[in-house]
């Protein structure tokens, strides 16, 4: 059904369709079977997935969301617990369906504990004498507070009494994964509800130096959110979370000249290439008729046309067989007349009654008919044949009284006549005048023109112009009614109350005086001087203003009117350079349709042109599957933009380049040759964490970067292998090495310390005070 | 995509009973006889639980002058200057409404949006930025 492209139409857009979770592919979550006592466990907490292992597996072994639904099953009386993948595997779970953080932060504990029985159970871990025999590793946020952590320690030790326990941050474990362990570098973490800048000096995190942006993914998937419920307000589907979360990662990505890209996104050709169409899901009746192809209707059409044709050449042919008639009929009458013109009255009348008459009267009427519709037929035939004068109108000149009663009533119908045709002759002789004048004012402009085309040329388009600032202004006025306190609109009303005040009561001695007057009428009041002065008839004119709109569309006529000689005669003067060209809507003009419709025309309008009923395009199927549509094209740079301009999100914040300009030539030692600080760090920065999945970030930041660093300054950057799962494989990566060796903090240190005790090993946050 | 149908398109229907037990059962490896248990823990909200933590960090009489700390970590205002972009759009906003202080990238924005918006929009669309005014 779709229509075929016709010349210098736009062919269809890619349309994408909105991913939303699905309920019915669910994977049971795997249980591991290497399960060795002593053998730390690793643990990626993230606000949005966990990622749990073993860490004699080189991969984790357990990858779900966050997520926990407490779903009440009324019929066994039973409250179920499901974690993570599990929630999706009926969609009874999703309206109960539960994550234990706010914002960056753990809010419910008892969704963590459930989470944690869940995780080890999954990680096969058995146990004889009730303790988790196993260290752990867990990454924290940066800076993790003191609530957050304290309670994170109970944990482990109270319920699962772990023998020792250490934190660290998961862009630093990334980056362990993706170095040596000993090199210097600049690691960019960015989280789902943060990212943060560390500078790693000799493999140790500077976390005196490191900052964070409280803006991450999730942030970036609620602010496209937003942007497109504002965009479509009227937009018949609900947008859920994984709708946005997967726009987001299918279609935005990380602009590496923002501002020129944002001038130049909503040009033609570029938007065409960046416009994304995202397809919710719609439901189309279609209707059960057999649809014609474009032959058949022609065929059709051109029969029909054929049709008419014959029956009007029936009809010509009938009207011509029936004058035939007539004319034999007469022909016969009037020499049947002839014949009978010295046979008796009642012998003839005794003929006609046998030829079918009633009497002699009403065989003259039907002959008389009979000529009557004869002459007609012919006077159709040849329309203007001239009348002689004297032959038409006999009576005309002779006076009355030498013409018997008769005669003068005839003269009358004569002289009517006569009237009648000299005006059309004077008609036709004015017309001819003015077709003159008309040939004659040509000639002179055609004169002009071979004279002088510049002159005439730029006369006209001065008259053009002069126009149009006459129709411009009168628009003007005609708008500013519409605005109750514009001036014309304040004087409008000043009119109006004046003439209601005029008949009711008013105190002004003029009012007086006229009240006096009352009885007297309108014609003849002596204080009546209203219309003497032409002004006064400017009272009607700005209280109406429907006669605005005539002299508008009678300016708009002569605008027409020069303009089509313009263009006949101006080779300069083209149809783009018509006031109707340039006030007409072009929605390839229209900053707001390519925003809101992407690259092509509204389909609304040209269904319209069709002369398709409101109805039939509301239901029409193309109209149903468009309302269902998303645009995505400035918000594909928009939203990651907010990682390095904050401010566009409403945090007052610095962004990622602004900061690392910062750190690099301000806080820390701003040596860029060999050996220094900062040379050593912008030789390495790495990316990691779930966004630097987006295209362009390394683009964006190598230009970023450049822009500040000194000249001759090494620059590479560079993306984790994996940025979403490095953070973890680094883990596994340090807890086999021995770099971990006295990084853990056992439950007797803990006792001792208190939860603001960690050992600071390099990859994770630095204690806040010393011990 | 209905609630009704989805579970009866599973081929196998899941057993949410089973996967509930894998959590709720008791554990192996978490008997600990001693553990305090808080009856009724309440929860705080994430803003509640930073606010505690500035005062908590302010209470500390042995901090560490550089100390990174939650409050210190977070990035500073930025220093450079701010760009304008349209609020409606996001192009170039070289302009402001004065009715709502809405920035817009030109006048078709202005006539068609901006002038016409419904009472409460204009403020969603400066919370996007922040810029929104909030009645306390």
């Amino acid at each position: 059904m779709a229509p075929v492209p016709k010349e210098g139409e736009l062919p269809p857009q890619q349309i994408h369709y909105l991913r939303d979770i699905s309920f019915n592919n669910y994977k049971p979550e795997p249980f591991y079977q290497n399960y060795q006592q002593d053998v730390p466990i690793a643990i990626d907490l993230g606000t949005l997935n966990w990622r749990i292992g073993l860490t004699n597996s080189s991969e984790p072994n357990n990858i779900f969301p966050g997520v926990i639904s407490r779903y009440r099953d009324r019929k066994a009386m039973k409250t179920l617990t499901l974690i993570g993948n599990d929630c999706f595997a009926d969609s009874v779970l999703k309206s109960t369906m539960k994550t234990p953080y706010d914002g960056p932060l753990i809010t419910n504990w008892d969704y963590i504990e459930f989470m944690l029985d869940y995780s080890f159970e999954h990680l096969g871990v058995v146990s004889d004498n009730g303790k988790l025999n196993n260290p752990i590793i867990m990454t924290e946020p940066i800076t993790c507070p003191h609530n957050q952590r304290k309670n994170m320690y109970e944990l482990l030790f109270e319920a699962y009494q772990t023998p020792k326990v250490s934190f660290g941050i998961d862009s630093l474990f990334s980056y362990y994964y993706n170095s040596n362990g000993r090199s210097n570098g600049l690691v960019i973490g960015t989280g789902n509800q943060s990212t943060s800048i560390i500078p790693v000096i000799e493999g140790k995190g500077l976390m005196s130096q490191a900052k964070r942006i409280d803006w991450g993914g999730d942030q970036c998937q609620s602010y496209l959110s937003r942007l497109l419920s504002l965009k479509y307000p009227y937009f018949p589907n609900k947008l859920n979370s994984s709708h946005t979360t997967n726009l987001f990662k299918d279609f935005c990505y990380i602009s590496s000249d923002y501002q020129s890209e944002l001038s130049h996104i909503l040009d033609m050709d570029v938007l065409e290439e960046k416009d994304i169409v995202a397809q919710a899901p719609v439901e189309i009746q279609v209707k059960e008729e057999s649809k014609k192809t474009e032959d058949e209707l022609a065929q059709q059409s051109l029969k029909r046309k054929e049709q008419g044709k014959r029956l009007q050449q029936q009809a010509q042919q009938k009207r011509i067989e029936k004058l035939a008639q007539k004319q034999e009929e007469f022909d016969y009458y009037t020499q049947f007349k002839q014949d009978n013109i010295n046979t008796p009255v009642d012998e003839f009348e005794d003929k006609l009654i046998n030829a079918g008459f009633d009497n002699l009267e009403d065989f003259n009427k039907y002959l008389t008919s009979l000529d009557r519709s004869l002459k007609r037929a012919q006077h159709n035939d040849d329309e203007d044949d001239e009348i002689d004068p004297a032959q038409s109108w006999p009576l005309v000149d002779i006076p009355d009284d030498q013409l018997t009663e008769e005669q003068i009533k005839e003269k009358r119908k004569q002289k009517l006549h006569k009237a009648n045709v000299e005006a059309r002759e004077r008609n036709r002789e004015l017309k001819k005048q003015e077709e003159e004048a008309k040939i004659q004012f040509e000639k002179e402009q055609e004169e002009w023109r071979s004279r002088d085309l510049d002159d005439w040329s730029t006369t006209k388009r001065l008259e053009v112009a002069e126009l149009i600032s006459a129709y411009k202004e009168k628009q003007k006025l005609l708008e500013s009614f519409k605005d109750r306190k514009s001036a014309a609109a304040q004087q409008r009303m000043k009119y109006i109350a004046d003439l209601a005040n005029d008949e009711t009561g008013s105190t002004s001695a003029q009012s007086r005086k006229r009240r006096r007057n009352a009885n007297a009428t309108i014609d003849n009041d002596p204080n009546d001087n209203f219309g003497a002065n032409d002004e006064d008839w400017n009272a009607y004119r700005e209280i109406t203003n429907s006669s605005l709109e005539d002299e508008l569309e009678e300016i708009n006529k002569k605008i027409l009117k020069v303009e089509d000689e313009l263009i006949k005669y101006d080779p300069n003067f083209h149809i783009e350079d018509t006031f109707a060209a340039a006030t007409k809507f072009d929605w390839k003009n229209s900053v707001l349709h390519k925003f809101i419709h992407g690259p092509r025309p509204n389909i609304t309008i040209a269904m319209q042109a069709e002369g398709l009923s409101p109805e039939e395009i509301a239901m029409h199927p193309e109209t149903l599957k468009k309302n269902h549509q998303l645009h995505l094209n400035v918000e594909r740079i928009r939203v990651p933009e907010i990682l390095f301009q904050p401010s566009m999100g409403g945090y007052d914040q610095a962004g990622i380049s602004e900061i690392s300009s910062d750190l690099l030539r301000r806080r820390l030692d701003g040596n860029f040759s060999p050996g220094g600080q900062s040379y050593n760090l912008s030789q390495d920065i790495f990316v990691t964490g779930g966004l630097a999945l987006l295209p362009g970030f390394q683009k964006r930041l190598e230009v970023d970067f450049k822009s500040f660093l000194p000249t001759g300054a090494p620059l590479k950057v560079r993306i984790a292998k994996d940025p979403v799962l490095d953070a973890w494989h680094g883990m596994q990566k340090w807890a086999n090495s021995s770099d971990s060796r006295n990084a853990y903090v056992n439950k007797k240190e803990y006792d001792e310390f208190g939860p603001e005790y960690i050992k600071e090993h390099g990859l994770g946050n630095s204690c806040i005070f010393d011990f | 995509m209905s609630n009704s149908n989805s579970s009866t398109v599973n081929s196998t229907p899941v057993d949410l009973h089973a996967l509930s037990e894998v959590t709720t059962k008791p554990h192996s490896f978490k008997q600990n006889p001693n553990r305090k248990v808080i009856p009724n823990r309440r929860y705080k909200p994430s803003r509640q639980l930073i606010s505690d933590e500035i005062k908590y960090l302010q209470s500390l009489p042995n901090l560490k002058f550089d100390s990174s700390t939650y409050v210190s970590v977070t990035s500073p205002p930025s220093l450079l200057p701010r760009k304008h972009y349209c609020d409606i759009t996001g192009l170039k906003g070289s302009y402001k409404a004065p009715s709502n202080q809405l920035r817009f990238h030109n006048v078709e924005i202005y006539q068609e949006v901006i002038k016409n918006l419904q009472p409460g929009i204009d403020q969603e669309y400066l919370g996007l930025r922040g810029a929104n005014v909030i009645l306390k």
